[in-house]
């Protein structure tokens, strides 16, 4: 015993003979927004990929659930460098990303870690037997910690959180610290030209399990951002968050935007007719709002919130990602009826926002679309064959991970296939800094994939005709129209989009690209029409009256393999809208499909030989897609 | 998975800690206190130590009667936890092991987190890790897109006219292969590779997209440069020196044992 205990005192000694510490010198370049420090193109000339949601060990959750990778891990993984992932295995992304924000959450930063970490007598000297119960449970094993966590979530659903993890001012301390090392981290490892880094972090206002969450998301270096803290979610409203927002753009110049997510799991709340109290919605509060949420995330882990099959019952291609998604809110703890679903998705948001701005002036709910992939393993992975899971306890480690039953807390209605493997976001930008990445989500000059990296360009204008494509169609499109994002006056003639979707270049081919229409009719009532406009093989798939001959489908089931015998490398049109009225006030997005592949359930169950279930089978294969943001079409005043 | 209460008390945690320390002190010639030995001393340090314990869970200072009680405490949780040493009950306990590991990993390392190299050293480790980061070589080259590769060999017999059109840089210059890869795939950048920089049409290449021919004016290696990539270098040798330092401290204590597996 003496013998363990003098060798284990040795590497004591040996951590300790350690140089000693001071803060890390960053040059100004680095800790600010970018601006000026690399040649810009003229136009956007590529997307630049990323992830603006990831959650590292600083997550509440993410803690708990078992990831024990930080911040830095997650930047080097995200920059392409290999990272020891937490169950053990070695992971890379094939191909890096070009940005990243990490959005821990701000509720409890780092607190389950520093609760992990206290000894025990602290946490009994708070008195609370939950926190000591959670406790407990963490340090049994990875089991209870992620059914301790799975109470926490429902337990912040209902506002039953321990004093010690809600209470903001009790916080404080341990976010200040947190945060500033944070920052300090990000401008090291924010390269302008090559990776950038952004600060940001989630705010997850959730009454009663109805998720409302927005990813914060800072234009700015540590110079600006360490001005101010994370703002807590659980005991704030939407228009606080805002109000925090303005308030650090007065006081330090710097610019931030929020991104509403997961309003699939809302319960109608997310995209609501009216304000939070049920009152009419004043000009004052739409203003508030479309200037603080200038993009929406549109798909990621926790399902896809494009639209539902009920809501857009004419859309054959509707219902992607939404399985087990559309049962009840976050935690399951109130069940979806379809009265709510218009508040839950971003299409019918779209719509409601066009009647909301004829009302009022202002349109709340003019938002660009991107993905991301809400991953808490600290690694943004978004592809199907590289799936790490939507936490720790789900690395690739679990082999039965697709059948099991995944709800939190009740472990009963969501299985483990109804997750998705997550989305990218892609922004149209001059180079890759801080600025210009972000303001390209300001002018919502962005679009999102369920993981894919198809480039898709779309210009609005009305003097667009084929023969742009021969000559230099992008500049043409700046020049004379407007891109993904912009907004038209209506000019008394239809309105033209020139669009292009290029293949992901080690991906599936494109089997059509639609663009979905949402306007106001004579009548006042909304309207939606999804517009096949481009597809493979035109010659031989012709458009009946029951719509467009299916792509066809080359997957084997039995080894998740595919062939791109089938389907197009590019799909471009300039496509003039053939149902336009003067007057009307409309959006057009476009939206472009894949032909089918493997799910990351199919390649599970190539990989571990496990046969999924019924269900889980039934859904192994789907069309990914990509979504870009709209052109908005505006009467003239 | 069932556990002795004891291996939640704060005291085994704590004293796992203390143990270090104590041992420590002992090999280095200090003050020697054996946990294994029979005697323990609550000395003045020691009771200064649980009242401030006390203090910073209270918020207040403890009584006479508090310090006596923690004292007691102490002294009973200092007798049990070792007794359980001694029966050997932190063997076999998976929570206690993996504790313990990981505390002895964030020890080695949490220094070199915010440790700040010198430039020399900085220096140093570009210069032995230098192929990591001249890894890259820039090219330039014009490219055209053919549907299928027989309309690809066809452009190359009877002289370039134009490929099929796709929006694709038909020229790119001094591009770094990360760019070209993020544009045109992994298995065009493989292909490109193997292109001669004489200025001359090629191919047809293969890529995701279908079918290409492309002629390399240039290729460049880029010559890293420090002052460039300095902030790079300075985070990765912080992540190798965390490696580095774990490695080496598990290294240290490696040596003393003698393994022996059965295959």
């Amino acid at each position: 015993m003496t013998r363990v205990w003098s060798r284990l005192a040795l590497a004591g000694a040996a951590a300790l003979m350690v140089a000693g510490c001071e803060s890390a010198p960053v040059d100004d370049a680095k800790s600010g927004d970018g601006e000026g420090t690399i040649e810009l193109a003229e136009f956007p000339d590529r997307p630049y990929w990323g992830d603006t949601h990831l959650h590292t060990d600083n997550s509440v959750d993410a803690f708990g659930f078992g990831v024990r990778l930080g911040p830095e891990e997650a930047l080097r993984f995200a920059r392409g460098e290999e990272v020891t992932a937490t169950t053990g295995a070695q992971a890379k992304l094939a191909r890096p990303l070009d940005f990243l924000v990490i959005a821990d959450h701000s509720d409890g930063l780092g607190a389950t870690r520093r609760l992990y970490d206290a000894p025990r007598l602290r946490v009994v000297a708070q008195g609370d037997d939950t926190l000591l119960r959670w406790y407990d449970m963490m340090h049994e094993s990875p089991e209870q910690s992620q059914l301790a966590i799975a109470e926490l979530i429902t337990a912040a659903a209902n506002d039953e959180l321990p004093a010690a993890l809600a209470d903001p001012e009790r916080q404080k301390e341990a976010t200040t610290e947190i945060w500033g090392a944070q920052l300090d981290l990000l401008d090291r490892y924010n390269e302008p030209g090559t990776f950038t880094a952004f600060a940001g972090f989630e705010w997850t206002l959730m009454p009663d399990g109805n998720n409302l969450h927005r990813v914060v998301m800072f234009r700015d270096g540590s110079a600006r951002t360490r001005q101010v803290l994370p703002f807590p979610g659980l005991s704030t409203t939407a228009e606080q968050l805002w109000d925090y927002m303005v308030a650090y753009e007065e006081s330090t110049g710097g610019k931030v935007l929020a991104i509403p997510h997961n309003s699939n799991l809302s319960n109608g709340l997310m995209f609501e007719l009216t304000m939070p109290d049920g009152s009419p919605m004043t000009a004052e509060y739409a203003a508030k709002r479309a200037a603080a949420e200038p993009v929406v995330e549109v798909t990621q882990i926790k399902g896809d919130s494009e639209t539902h099959p009920f809501l857009s019952p004419n859309d054959e291609m509707a219902g992607f990602g939404v399985k087990g998604w559309e049962l009840g809110n976050l935690p399951l703890t109130a069940k979806t009826d379809d009265s709510m679903l218009a508040g839950n998705y971003i299409r019918e948001a779209l719509k409601r926002g066009l009647s909301l701005e004829q009302q009022l002036g202002v349109n709340p709910y003019a938002f660009g679309m991107i993905g991301s992939t809400d991953s808490h393993t600290a690694l943004a992975t978004g592809d199907e064959d590289n799936f790490w899971g939507k936490h720790t306890g789900n690395e690739q480690a679990n082999t039965e991970r697709a059948n099991q039953a995944q709800n939190l807390g009740t472990r009963e209605g969501r299985f483990g296939w109804h997750y998705l493997a997550g989305g990218y976001a892609a922004a149209w930008a001059r180079g890759n800094t801080r600025a210009e990445i972000f303001d390209a989500f300001q002018r919502r000059e962005v679009y999102a994939t369920t993981g894919p990296r198809m480039s898709v360009r779309v210009f609005g204008g009305f003097d667009f005709e084929e023969a742009d494509w021969d000559n230099d169609w992008v500049r043409k499109g700046y020049t004379s129209g407007v891109p993904m994002g912009g907004e038209l006056t209506d000019s008394g003639e239809a309105p033209r989009f020139m669009i292009s979707a290029l293949k992901d270049p080690d991906g599936a081919n494109l089997d059509r690209v639609q663009v979905v229409k949402g306007w106001i009719d004579a009548s006042g009532e909304l309207q939606e029409q999804v517009y096949d406009v481009a597809w493979s093989d035109p010659e031989e798939r012709l458009m009946t009256g029951d719509g467009l001959f299916p792509v066809g489908d080359t997957v084997n089931r039995e080894d998740a393999t595919y062939t791109n015998d089938i389907g197009a490398a590019e799909l471009r049109t300039v496509w003039t809208d053939p149902d336009y009225e003067e007057g009307q006030r409309a959006f057009y997005y476009v939206r472009v499909i894949e032909i089918p592949t493997p799910r990351w359930t199919l390649f599970d169950a190539a990989r571990f030989g496990i046969t999924l279930s019924e269900d889980a089978m039934a859904n192994a294969v789907a069309q990914e897609r990509a979504y870009t943001s709209p052109i908005w079409l505006k009467p003239r005043a | 998975m069932t556990l002795p209460g004891w291996t939640r008390e704060p005291l085994v945690h704590f004293l796992v800690g203390g143990a270090l320390l104590f041992v420590l002190f002992a090999w280095t010639g200090g003050n020697a206190v054996d946990p294994s030995s029979r005697l323990i001393a609550v000395d003045r340090a020691q009771q200064a130590q649980l009242a401030l314990q006390f203090e910073r869970t209270m918020s207040r200072p403890p009584t006479d009667a508090e310090i006596d009680a923690a004292i007691a405490q102490f002294v009973r949780d200092e007798v049990l936890y070792r007794e359980a040493l001694r029966l050997g009950l932190d063997r076999g306990d998976a929570v206690v092991r993996r504790r313990l590991v990981a505390k002895m990993d964030m020890t080695a390392s949490a220094a070199a987190e915010t440790a700040v190299p010198e430039e020399p050293t900085l220096r140093a480790y570009f210069k032995e890790n230098r192929a990591r980061y001249s890894g890259a070589t820039s090219v330039s080259f014009d490219q055209l897109y053919f549907k299928s590769e027989a309309a690809a060999r066809r452009a190359l017999a009877t002289g370039v006219v134009a490929g099929d059109p796709i929006s694709l840089p038909a020229r790119m210059e001094a591009a770094a292969p990360g760019e070209i890869e993020a544009r045109f795939g992994e298995t065009f950048t493989r292909a490109l590779a193997g292109i001669a920089a004489n200025g001359e049409w090629a191919g047809p290449i293969r890529s995701g997209f279908g079918w290409h021919i492309a002629r390399v004016s240039a290729r460049e290696g880029v010559e890293p440069d420090f002052e460039t990539l300095a902030p790079r270098i300075a985070n990765d040798w912080r992540s190798a020196q965390i490696a580095e330092r774990k490695r080496r401290a598990y290294q240290v204590l490696r040596e003393g044992y003698r393994v022996e597996i059965d295959r």
